[in-house]
């Protein structure tokens, strides 16, 4: 027996090591790195809590917790709605041609890079083929990702036009799980389509959008490729997110120490928001 | 006294013929096989100059017997690769591409680069030249003492103008700052659908271009070391560069770099595009623009002609195992030889004698355009400055602050009183930090 035990210590010892040097040591290291200054010279040195008094007192941290909630919400808001539409939409259309169906979901597949270019060119004031579209149609040509009122709006656009999809499958595989009895009491109570929606659909598929909720929410809370493909947090500072922020403090001006601070927060953000939510699932459950 | 000066004099002499006949031994004793079988690591930044050298990758190799191994980088990517390798002083990377007017003095004050100086003497093939190499360039890329790389290229914002838009409309190439906003008023009347004047205008691209208006205008980026952005001519420079951008620029050149600027250009879109020398192959792709267009440095302002010169360079990192080798690399590919072969492929060489070369001069006799970017280039050469951004440490984030300042202006966020008063504040706070 106690053989047996050692074994399954031995056997396992390597995984466990693995996951540690893989997952602990990251964390631990850069908690450590938020407690240290660097200088322009790459020397560091002890700071304590300095690193995150700095953060309490930056303007361009608070800016950015506001942009990344602004933009989390907006775009979570948006890609629930599209995404649910969608999914009843190929929940419906059981006919759909295998293409089209491979059509409708094929932006999230796409790397955000390649997607992001890809909107550069179409968002472009002067040469894309948005405002083309728009002054075609009679309508005043916008800025887009140029203009400080519109850039986290559209960039919200693009990751719904992108992560619409993901969501609708969450859905469609939330919707097929559905009892049929239910539909059929209703459908002999004589509820009306868009009653059977808001009272039956709605009400059931609760745990699987929130299940949705918490897989995007950690993407859109992160969100990075994107901006920084496009706007690398600009026009001004408009679309400066806390990740985008941390990034070019740690990455550009060499600040390792602040920027590790501003990540650790924004981990603990993350946590928090994926808590809370988890939580809501628990609560929706049926 | 007079024969212990003779003695003296005998000394530096005797210095001098021994240094002479050590570097003759060193160009005699070369041999490019002497690293044979051994292995470099490469870190590239996927740009024309990287690319261009990497179209001859197996001519080192066939050379040397030295194994290349390539890591290809977007300029940032690459940065942040090397931050990673080097701040962990890893001995992964033996060469990599940087730019001293950028990041020189940060990575030199952190002791990342090897000193080329010793490899230059001592390691030489017998026609490497090094004294050929422009002199403003070599000594740009020097921090305290040290060599930290060897030039690749010279490069700098120039003014690309379509000359049938000026003619058509009645205008006279600018020949001063002020005129530019007077040939776009003017062109902006004449025809609503050209784009009159197009710089860079995203936040952390722009202090590239703004630099050389800066300069022009008599201003300074630091003055009895305080930032200077709210001088006169500073405050000159920041409104002149926001309100030409704002006025006469595209919709949308706020996240305007050189991609957007070689696009709008090459489509026919605007008749001024203040923008990089290197972009020149890009904008006559296709050929639209090969007659229509004229190319000069940014025309002088109060301060004169100060154009912006800077250049990519090849450097050994100072943790490499095998800098031997790699300095082969370095030498390779900054030799006569190379930069002749990538002068033809549009990279601009930062050798006199290469621009002299039959076959480059032929190459650039073939379309006027080439001659007239060579002269202009020529002309950078001979009066440019290197500072982009503050000539302090944290030169990038001090980019940040200047972008910001034109940004808030462009868009109206702030007047340039405030705007100025802003960036001064930080930039001062970052001089500090120093």
């Amino acid at each position: 027996m106690k053989s047996a035990k050692s074994q399954l210590t031995a056997l396992g010892a390597p995984a466990v090591i693995f996951t540690v040097a893989m997952i602990a040591f990251p964390v631990v290291y850069t908690l450590y790195l938020s407690l240290e200054a660097f200088s322009s010279t790459g020397t560091t040195r002890f700071v304590g809590a300095g690193n995150y008094t700095r953060m309490v007192q930056d303007a361009n941290f608070w800016d950015g917790v506001t942009i990344t909630f602004y933009l989390y919400f907006l775009s979570l808001a948006l890609q629930l709605v599209f995404g649910t539409a969608l999914a009843l939409l190929l929940f419906r259309a059981k006919r759909l041609p295998g293409f089209v169906r491979s059509l409708f979901i094929s932006p999230f597949m796409m790397p955000p890079v390649v997607a992001g270019m890809m909107w550069l060119v179409i968002l472009d004031p002067s040469l894309g083929a948005a405002n083309y579209i728009l002054t075609s149609l009679g309508l005043p040509p916008s800025e887009w990702l140029a203009s400080p009122q519109w850039v986290v709006p559209t960039l919200a656009m693009i990751d719904t036009w992108q992560w619409s999809p993901y969501v609708a499958l969450i859905v469609l595989g939330g919707l097929q799980s559905l009892p049929p009895s239910v539909y059929e009491a209703a459908e002999i109570d004589g509820a009306s389509g868009w009653k059977r929606f808001w009272r039956i659909t709605l009400p059931l598929l609760l745990p699987t959008l929130v299940t949705a909720m918490v897989l995007r929410s950690v993407d859109l809370l992160r969100f990075f490729d994107l901006i920084y493909i496009t706007t690398q947090g600009g026009p001004a500072n408009a679309s400066l997110t806390l990740n985008i922020y941390g990034f070019r403090t740690g990455f550009e001006f060499f600040q390792l120490g602040y920027a590790s601070a501003l990540m650790v927060t924004l981990s603990i953000i993350v946590l928090g928001v994926t808590l809370v939510l988890n939580r809501l699932r628990h609560a929706v459950a049926w | 006294m007079a024969s212990r000066r003779q003695n003296g004099l005998g000394r530096i002499l005797a210095a001098l013929a021994l240094s002479t006949a050590a570097g003759t031994a060193g160009a005699q004793d070369f041999d490019w096989k002497a690293h044979e079988g051994e292995q470099i690591t490469f870190l590239a930044n996927n740009n024309p100059v990287a690319t261009a050298i990497l179209k001859y990758q197996d001519d080192f190799t066939e050379k040397t017997g030295i194994d290349l191994k390539v890591d290809s980088y977007q300029e940032q990517q690459m940065r942040q690769r090397l931050l990673t390798v080097l701040n962990a002083r890893s001995d992964e990377v033996d060469v990599f591409m940087t730019l001293p007017s950028r990041e020189g003095r940060q990575y030199a004050a952190a002791g990342w680069y090897a000193d080329l100086a010793p490899f230059t003497t001592e390691s030489v093939s017998p026609d490497y030249n090094f004294d050929g190499l422009g002199k403003a360039l070599v000594d740009a890329a020097r921090f305290d003492g040290t060599l930290t790389g060897i030039p690749l290229n010279i490069e700098g914002p120039v003014l690309y103008y379509r000359t049938d838009i000026f003619e058509k409309c009645g205008v006279d190439a600018p020949a001063t700052i002020a005129e530019i906003e007077t040939a776009s008023k003017a062109i902006q009347e004449c025809d609503s659908s050209i784009t009159p004047f197009a710089s860079r205008g995203l936040k952390p691209a722009l202090p590239y271009t703004f630099s050389n208006f800066l300069h022009n205008m008599g201003g300074q980026y630091m003055k009895d070391g305080k930032s200077a952005l709210c001088s006169p001519e500073g405050k000159a420079a920041l409104e002149t560069y926001a309100n030409l951008l704002k006025d006469y620029g595209p919709p949308g050149v706020v996240n305007y770099s050189f991609y957007q600027l070689t696009s709008l250009y090459r489509a026919g879109r605007a008749a001024m595009s203040f923008q990089s020398s290197n972009e020149f192959p890009s904008v006559m792709e296709g050929g639209e623009r090969l007659n229509d267009t004229a190319i000069v440095p940014l025309p002088k302002g109060d301060g004169g002609s100060v154009p912006t010169t800077i250049g990519w360079a090849l450097t050994i990192s100072a943790f490499s195992d095998n800098k031997d080798a790699a300095w082969y690399f370095v030498q390779w590919a900054t030799s006569p030889e190379m930069q002749a072969k990538l002068a033809l492929e549009g990279i601009a060489p930062p050798r006199q004698a290469v621009s002299q070369d039959p076959e480059y001069k032929a190459w650039l006799e073939e379309q006027p355009l080439r001659q007239q970017w060579q002269e202009t280039l020529d002309e950078l050469a001979q009066t440019g400055t290197s500072e982009v951004g503050y000539p302090i440490v944290q030169n990038p984030e001090s980019r940040e602050y200047i972008g910001q300042a034109v940004d808030q202006i462009l868009l109206g966020e702030a007047t340039v009183d405030e705007a100025c008063a802003a960036a001064d504040q930080e930039l001062n706070a970052l001089i500090e930090r120093e």
